[in-house]
């Protein structure tokens, strides 16, 4: 089990809407702006977005994640669209 | 002013009570995330440098394996397949 794998909840949450550099298995690296990790496999999930205007979304294998770089904190307007991204549709929120 | 996913501590609540409430937002927006990459084209990195694509159709809970149908691989296309999980380093999709 790698660092990444480690780490709790409240480690993670640190990471969200920060702009990171994950390098992982085989000399891979992946930037972007972190929308979630799992708690369960420990992926980490990373949004870019691209000069049309579009997006894509990348999800590094919590098994495969080998560093956590942050590279900025992010800008009111990433926060803004990461957090209401995938949250349209019904059931906005769910409470214990 | 606060988002969800990073609330201050409620008063008087727990470090236990804050991990859990941390790990429900974390996992929700996974799912979600999951939800979102449905019916869509993604494309896998595996080990080996191998680069796959195929239509994503679902994940089993602890994320093991992806179901996926039209999996494009150098050898031809398969209709539906089954992704082990521990094989893929990334993917990325549109949404």
């Amino acid at each position: 089990m790698n660092e990444w794998m480690k780490k709790t909840p409240l480690e993670w949450q640190d990471y969200i809407y920060k702009e990171v550099r994950v390098t992982a298995s085989e000399k891979k690296e992946y930037k972007g702006w972190v929308l979630t990790t799992d708690p369960v496999s420990a992926s980490i999930v990373l949004v870019n977005f691209l000069e049309d205007g579009s997006m894509s979304v990348t999800g590094v294998m919590g098994h495969a994640v080998q560093t956590v770089e942050t590279v900025s904190d992010g800008d009111r307007r990433v926060r803004e669209k990461l957090m209401h991204l995938f949250m349209s549709g019904d059931c906005q929120a769910y409470s214990p | 002013e606060a988002p969800e996913t990073q609330e201050s501590p409620r008063l008087g609540e727990s470090l236990e009570c804050q991990e859990q409430r941390a790990r429900a937002v974390q996992r929700e927006r996974y799912l979600r995330s999951l939800l979102a990459m449905g019916g869509r084209q993604v494309s896998f990195t595996l080990h080996e440098g191998v680069r796959v694509t195929a239509c994503f159709g679902a994940a089993d809970l602890d994320v093991a394996n992806f179901y996926v149908s039209q999996l494009q691989t150098p050898i031809g296309v398969q209709a539906e397949a089954l992704l082990r999980c521990s094989d893929i380093i990334a993917y990325t999709f549109k949404p």
